[in-house]
């Protein structure tokens, strides 16, 4: 499906939930990818969101750009107010106060949201086995409150707590892998994705909504203010980041993997951190350091397809 | 210009452009449907999105996405007309494509899980809705496929169920496809869509050295847009 964007734009659902109008900056990725999503997902939703990015930039008073049901939570509980709504639209249901009918309960977060501070709700809620879709947009720092580390950041990328010096290369740990994570609850559906492939998302996001019980899909979104990127590049830098190794896509259904999107030679890694500011700092044998480093990774992903775990 | 119109009992408003069927499921209602895709014109093929409407007295069963929003119409969309006749159309369909998976999931879902009719080619997956013909004319603007033969031999193929000349090897015809009968793979650097029997060679970048898109596709796309040659060389990355 990798090469088959040409005309995406025109074979998407018009049917657009997350409208125009909204802060986002310039080249956002991340709300290109929300907007994406809730076209596929369609008007059968609502939506849980955690503090972040997205609630910021979607939701000023007196303004909202969803025309869905959309709620916005404290930071770290996204996925238990999603599992909740998914318990009581159930319960609703069963009761007859409600038609019964296929309605997708989605709850969203940023990579601190899911990673840092929202992983024990997030834990709690695929342990459960509620019938919802989690999302998790990662952009690799906090970036709405400008720019801090968090556990998704990539080894070696300058964030205004982790800051490139004489003494520190900047972010000084590897990437939390919470897909894997996730997959680990043995959870029907998980799959990282990236609005720069939008057919694969688009297929990932259909799935995700049919399987019954959690799904977790782990979304790319290139930030140019953070990453100090230029916006015009954003998309770009996600096709970029596929092909060096620093975010394969992947599927994990009924715990078979699947990389979606298969790169038999990996790009060397200069092409993905050059156009970028906060990997600026970095020399030739760090940068040599992290490409063995994905691409060890990498082998890991292709020795484990097809495999059940 | 908006029209005001029922369905189920409510009002709601639409254009008399759009396709009822669309402002059904705009406003949250399920209908099924396969052949349908709002890019394109509707056809009308696979008889799932039918609907009971009501204009004036008259009250009829139709297919809702070839039907225009009309002022004053009253749409009932579960009557046990519809659902009787529906029943019908998911055992005749799946007698047509008994291999079909994603049919046969919809179909379970509306609760049809066999069909008292005989299948006649228990390996087909293609349910004849032309939906990839009017992809690949209306938006790719290839028209490389159409249907061939009639009535009981009525198929989708090929010119002559040869090589698709004008295929450019886009893949919009896989995507859309409602039962994914078309298939498509890439080997060593050359792009096949099995149906239709086309194989094409990727450009490689001449920066990257990786296969990025079929070569025929991007020389089309340079004498559409009347573009240099030469701009397309190199991947969308590296350009």
């Amino acid at each position: 499906m990798e090469g088959m964007n040409v005309f995406a734009a025109r074979l998407f659902p018009k049917d657009n939930r997350f409208v125009s109008g909204h802060r986002a900056c310039q080249g956002c990725a991340e709300v290109l990818a929300v907007r994406l999503i809730h076209q596929i997902l369609g008007r059968n939703t609502m939506v849980a969101s955690a503090t972040g990015c997205m609630e910021i930039i979607s939701s000023s008073y007196p303004d909202t750009a969803w025309s869905i049901p959309w709620i916005h939570v404290a930071f770290e509980n996204a996925a238990a107010v999603a599992s909740g709504i998914e318990a009581g639209l159930q319960i609703l249901m069963k009761k007859g106060r409600m038609p019964k009918r296929k309605i997708n309960v989605v709850g969203m977060a940023g990579d601190g949201g899911t990673a840092d501070i929202g992983i024990q709700a997030l834990s709690g809620a695929l342990e459960r086995g509620h019938d919802m879709i989690y999302i998790c947009y990662d952009n690799e720092a906090y970036m709405n409150t400008g720019v801090q580390r968090s556990s998704s950041t990539p080894y070696g990328a300058s964030t205004t707590t982790s800051p490139a010096g004489k003494i520190s290369i900047g972010q000084q740990t590897w990437k939390k892998n919470v897909t894997m994570i996730a997959a680990a609850h043995n959870i029907p559906y998980v799959a990282t994705a990236s609005p720069s492939y939008p057919f694969d998302l688009a297929e990932k996001v259909r799935k995700a909504a049919k399987v019954k019980g959690p799904a977790y899909l782990h979304v790319y979104s290139a930030c140019p203010t953070g990453w100090r990127l230029d916006p015009k590049l954003a998309i770009t830098i996600g096709r970029l980041a596929v092909q060096t190794g620093a975010f394969p896509l992947y599927e994990i259904e009924n715990g078979k993997l699947k990389i979606s999107v298969k790169t038999p030679k990996l790009r060397p890694l200069q092409d993905y951190t050059k156009p970028q500011g906060r990997f600026r700092h970095l020399d030739d044998a760090t940068i040599a350091e992290i490409e063995k480093r994905l691409f060890e990774e990498y082998q890991k992903l292709e020795r484990r397809e097809g495999l059940i775990f | 210009m908006t029209v005001k119109f029922k369905i189920q009992g409510r009002t709601y408003t639409g254009t008399q452009e759009e396709s009822l069927l669309g402002a059904i499921r705009r406003y949250g209602y399920e209908v099924p449907s396969l052949c349908y895709h709002e890019a394109v014109s509707p056809y009308g093929a696979c008889r799932l999105c039918l609907v009971e409407v009501q204009k004036g007295k008259r009250r009829k069963l139709t297919t809702s996405c070839n039907y225009p929003v009309l002022e004053g119409i009253e749409v009932f969309l579960d009557t046990e007309k519809v659902v009787r006749h529906r029943k019908m159309v998911f055992q005749l369909l799946l007698a047509v494509a008994p291999a079909a998976k994603k049919l046969r999931e919809l179909a379970a879902e509306y609760g049809v899980t066999e069909t008292p009719f005989v299948p006649e080619d228990e390996k087909n997956e293609c349910i004849l809705c032309g939906l990839c013909n009017r992809v690949c004319k209306e938006v790719v603007e290839a028209d490389a496929i159409s249907f061939a033969g009639r009535g009981t031999s009525k198929r989708m193929e090929s010119p002559y169920d040869e090589t698709a000349e004008a295929c450019i090897g886009c893949g919009a015809c896989v995507h859309v496809c409602p039962t994914d009968c078309i298939g498509m793979k890439e080997e060593n650097n050359i792009r096949s869509i099995l149906r239709w029997h086309r194989d094409l060679p990727m450009q490689i970048c001449k920066k990257c050295n990786r296969p990025f898109a079929p070569t025929f596709q991007l020389n089309e796309f340079a004498k559409r847009v009347n573009l240099d040659r030469a701009r397309f060389d190199n991947c969308p990355d590296c350009r």
